[in-house]
């Protein structure tokens, strides 16, 4: 006993921190929400098992469930790939050593490490206003812009666009990436003369698909958890007629509005399932397209 | 006081047994060098001495003291390590100061330590750089110099001249000696290089596959290698082997054909028989000295200043290697007649160990 | 074949160098003019927000131009005493609140990055694996059950449920960040403190951390960054305006619906991303090497 405190104490002691956080604020959560999710829950009376309850309402009788959905994959699958290709192009046009890299690189990311922030959203949401800059731009070359923020047509794309103006993250992955690889391939398709096009086919794509891969798994996952930006731009309920009504404010809400943490609880694993089912499949489809240099085929 | 014993000493990482039972005394005092191929097993075998790695099985003990379960820190000894592991953060002063900082010791005396073990290494200059801003050599004085501030009851280097260019190691060598004269403490050290080890030690471990091939002083190692890893691992060029057998008349040796034995040799099977390139004679105008001879052709040359060798392929194909004077000239093509002798030779069984033949007479 | 002479074949080389040069320049002018364009489609909304700031409010809306008619700097001191409280005490809060997150925050992560990268112990791969999972799951599963915990203890209106998690080592990814660059330092340079005396305490504090400068850097600023942006966690466990911090107190602006302020608001908007503008410019080079390396948001 004394010998296996000697050799693995230190290393305990070290995670100390870290049990406690985990077991605390990690898996007893989880295993708590997941206890949740079977219960109606708020919070003045103790929580009472409903069994699928709570599932079998979400799935068959909730349409603001469905909308939230709809919503947040429109989300995904709009500002996701736009993010992507732009932060690719734009990476791209930055690799070749030219001047002012530093200062492009640093303008491109600002945004990114802004957009979180509170100001930013406010700021979306006065540019969007029906008299705002957009519609004043639009006008100047004779478009009539719509109601923006009103249009349950229309508001999703201010939070797509906002999505998409934080580019800088990924492009930054993937000046990184392009930097890895060897000049020589090209140099040799130069000597092949092979075009531009063909090179970026033939080279760049298959070089850059595990950097691709990456990207996109972490955008994904962090598409599928915008909350500040639409809670501030639908004004915290998700409007207008919900067209906003991301699963996280849905959820949010139905916590800390309505307090129904039962319900919301059985949204949170829903969405943690999306999550995981999106990542695994990105995972596991990755073996067909991604190609990491060390590995033989 | 000092000395340092290993009693069936076994290092096992997972299923996989590195370390195979070693015993091994060190005397108080002396410098003994653990040398072998690369993997045998000699840093492993050092870190468990310096407490850095586990012992799976057997005892070490320092002084008179077990020190399975001591931590490193109390075993009172120093390492220096072939990367030297200076403190990239610390100036070569705190570098040699934080050991004795951890000890407690006063302020002064501490002072005291540094400015004698840098006089002694003559680093005194350096005390206020940090370590990228030294050269290799430097470096490797703060590190000597870091190990000896702490005035520990054992020194263990493992391999601390590698990092080194062919000049500085050479320097270092010597420096390395002159400081254990100085000091008079217990000494190990690892290395590869056979003849860091000839020159450094009171005696040399051969180890190989995690085994003791033989323990002795350079002397003994080199003229009486107790087998024939020993034997072509100890000297610069190596060995000469040749396969023989005995016959009834003594041993029958490809191109140079038969010599006779001696009574106490065995009457049957193969022995290989290994002979030093400076222990050939090349024969000049017929006058055959020694026990047998055979003539081939000098297929390289390689010339070293102050002696040669060259290579020359016998009749069987078999090449041997031969040490001779740089004051005659030899030209690649042409025939050259060697004989050796019998008794300046080494015997090794089929079982590859020494067999004694002329041993008493030397 | 024709045979040319040395003076034609020469001429003709250099016109073909002539017209390559040519389309290269043509390239290279092409490029930064889309960059400039793109940089300005970028950086447009800030500059805009800025001006705003400065503008009477009749100009804010149906206003493209970047130039106020007069400049109202008295937004800014407007702005800071706009609510029920002043900004002073919404920066305290937020000052408080991300000091104390991102010191916790370092050390905790580096407390359990040590402890996997240099230390053996029963169990450690188990661990290592939990702890990489938790890097999953959405933080919107955990916050139910983590606000019914500190609302139970009594942390709810209080900073605790913001710092105290920080101190316990709950961000993963900052614990892979150093365990990587912890496993790049010579193992060496451990034995030799271990030789020296040292204790695992005393070689994490004062071998591993003097080393590790660059990842406990990338570390705390990300921390900053964040903890500065956090809307979700302020919004939900401060109720009370005496501890908002400046998101929170920001969307109190908006909320309040007073057409006219707009101008003040887009002063404290642009007040509350200073800080975050500021450790950009100073520590960018961490940021962006942070991000190439790890994929950090
Ligand atoms: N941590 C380890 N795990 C598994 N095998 C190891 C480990 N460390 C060393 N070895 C093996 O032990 C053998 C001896 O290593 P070492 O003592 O470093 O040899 P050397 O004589 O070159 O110093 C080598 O074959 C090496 O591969
Ligand atoms: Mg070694």
């Amino acid at each position: 006993m004394k010998k296996f405190f000697a050799k693995n104490g230190p290393g305990y002691f070290f995670l100390i921190p870290w049990f406690i956080g985990f077991f605390c604020l990690a898996l007893g959560p989880i295993l708590y929400s997941l206890y949740l999710s079977f219960t109606k829950y708020n919070i003045f009376k103790p929580p009472k098992w409903i069994g699928l309850e709570n599932y079998e309402f979400m799935f068959l009788y909730d349409d603001r469930f469905w909308k939230s959905l709809e919503v947040t994959f429109s989300y995904v699958f709009m500002s996701v790939p736009g993010k992507l290709i732009f932060a690719l192009a734009v990476a791209m046009l930055l690799n070749k050593g030219m001047r002012a890299i530093g200062f492009y690189r640093a303008l491109f990311y600002l945004p990114s490490i802004l957009g979180g922030s509170i100001a930013v959203a406010i700021l979306w949401k006065q540019l969007f206003e029906y008299n705002g800059v957009i519609n004043t731009l639009l006008a100047k070359i004779g478009i009539e812009g719509p109601y923006w923020l009103n249009d349950p047509n229309y508001s999703l794309y201010t939070l797509v666009m906002l999505g998409m103006w934080q580019f800088g993250s990924p492009m930054l992955i993937f000046i990184a990436g392009l930097r890895a690889i060897p000049r020589e391939l090209y140099e040799a398709a130069e000597i092949d003369a092979a075009s531009k096009w063909k090179q970026f086919y033939a080279i760049t794509l298959p070089l850059l698909a595990p950097v691709i891969f990456f990207n996109l798994v972490l955008q994904m996952i962090d598409a599928f958890k915008t909350f500040s930006s639409a809670f501030i731009i639908s004004g915290g309920a998700g409007a207008p007629l919900d067209s906003l009504n991301f699963i996280t404010v849905y959820l949010y809400n139905e916590a800390f509005a309505f307090y129904r943490m039962g319900y919301a609880s059985s949204l949170a694993w829903i969405l943690m399932l999306i999550i995981a089912i999106f990542t695994g499949v990105a995972f596991f489809s990755s073996r067909y397209w991604v190609h990491y240099e060390n590995e033989r085929d | 006081m000092s000395g340092v014993n290993l009693n069936k000493v076994v290092k096992s990482y997972g299923d996989l047994e590195i370390i195979h039972g070693i015993d091994l005394e060190v005397h108080d005092g002396e410098f003994l060098v653990l040398v072998g191929p690369s993997g045998c097993g000699k840093s492993t075998l050092l870190r468990m001495i310096a407490g850095l790695e586990e012992i799976t099985d057997g005892t070490i003990s320092i002084g008179d003291r077990i020190v399975n379960d001591v931590p490193a820190a109390q075993r009172n000894l120093s390492m220096v390590f072939q990367s030297y592991a200076l403190y990239p953060h610390m100036t070569v002063r705190k570098n040699l100061a934080f050991g004795l900082g951890n000890l407690k010791m006063p302020k002064a005396e501490i002072a005291k330590r540094v400015a004698e073990a840098a006089k002694i290494l003559q680093i005194e200059e350096l005390l206020e750089r940090k370590p990228r801003q030294l050269s290799g050599g430097q470096k490797q004085r703060v590190a000597i110099g870091r190990s000896i501030v702490r005035e520990p009851e054992l020194f263990l280097f493992d391999e601390p001249l590698s990092n080194l260019d062919a000049e500085l190691r050479v320097q270092m060598r010597v420096e390395l000696a002159g400081l254990y004269q100085r000091l008079g403490t217990t000494m190990i050290y690892v290395t590869h290089d056979q003849i860091e080890a000839m020159t450094l030690a009171t005696r040399i471990v051969v180890l190989q596959a995690g085994r003791v091939e033989q323990v002795g002083t350079p002397f003994n190692l080199y003229n009486y290698p107790q087998n024939k890893f020993v034997a072509t691992f100890i000297g610069s060029p190596k060995m000469n082997m040749i396969e023989g057998k005995v016959n009834n008349k003594g041993l029958d040796l490809p191109d140079f054909g038969q010599i006779s034995l001696p009574a106490t040799a065995p009457k049957s099977g193969a022995i290989h028989f290994g002979i030093r390139p400076e222990q050939f004679t090349i024969v000049k105008s017929g006058s055959a000295e020694g026990d047998a001879t055979s003539t081939g052709e000098i297929t390289l040359i390689e010339y070293l200043g102050s002696e040669l060798f060259l290579y020359i392929t016998l009749p069987s194909g078999h090449i041997v290697l031969v040490q001779a004077s740089s004051q005659t000239q030899y030209k690649t093509g042409e025939q050259l007649t060697l004989s050796l002798t019998a008794k300046n030779a080494h015997y090794f069984g089929e079982d590859d160990l020494r067999i004694p033949l002329y041993d008493e007479k030397k | 074949m024709t045979d040319l002479s040395i003076q034609e074949a020469s001429d003709i080389a250099r016109s073909y160098r002539i017209i390559r040069d040519k389309r290269k320049r043509r390239a290279t002018i092409t490029k930064h003019l889309f960059l400039a364009i793109c940089s300005l489609v970028m950086v447009y909304p800030l500059i805009w927000m800025i001006v705003s700031s400065v503008k009477p409010d009749n100009e804010i809306f149906g206003n493209i131009s970047l130039w106020p008619s007069e400049f109202i700097w008295q937004n800014y001191p407007d702005g800071w005493e706009g609510l029920f409280l002043s900004f002073t005490v919404f920066y305290k809060n937020s000052i408080i609140v991300t000091v104390l997150a991102v010191i916790g925050n370092t050390l905790s992560c580096s407390f359990a990055a040590y402890a996997f990268a240099r230390l053996e112990f029963k169990g450690k791969n188990i661990f290592f694996a939990l702890m990489m999972m938790t890097l999953m799951i959405p933080y919107h599963v955990v916050l139910i059950p983590q606000y019914l915990l500190f609302l139970k203890i009594g942390w709810v209106n209080t900073f605790l449920p913001l710092i105290v998690p920080r101190f316990l080592a709950g961000d993963a990814f900052f614990i892979f960040l150093m365990v990587q660059f912890f496993r790049q330092l010579p193992r060496d340079l451990d034995e030799a403190a271990m030789i020296d005396g040292c204790s695992p305490f005393k070689i994490y504090w004062a071998v591993i951390l003097p080393l590790s400068l660059p990842a406990l850097a990338t570390t705390a600023i990300f921390t900053f960054i964040w903890t500065w942006e956090d809307f979700l966690g302020p919004l939900i466990y401060l109720n009370d305006i005496r501890d908002y911090t400046v998101p929170l107190a920001l969307r109190n602006f908006i909320s309040q619906d007073s057409v006219s302020m707009f101008g003040q608001l887009f002063a404290m908007s642009i007040l509350s991303i200073v800080p975050i503008f500021i450790f950009f410019i100073f520590f960018q080079k961490f940021i962006i090497r942070g991000i190439a390396t790890s994929g950090l948001k």
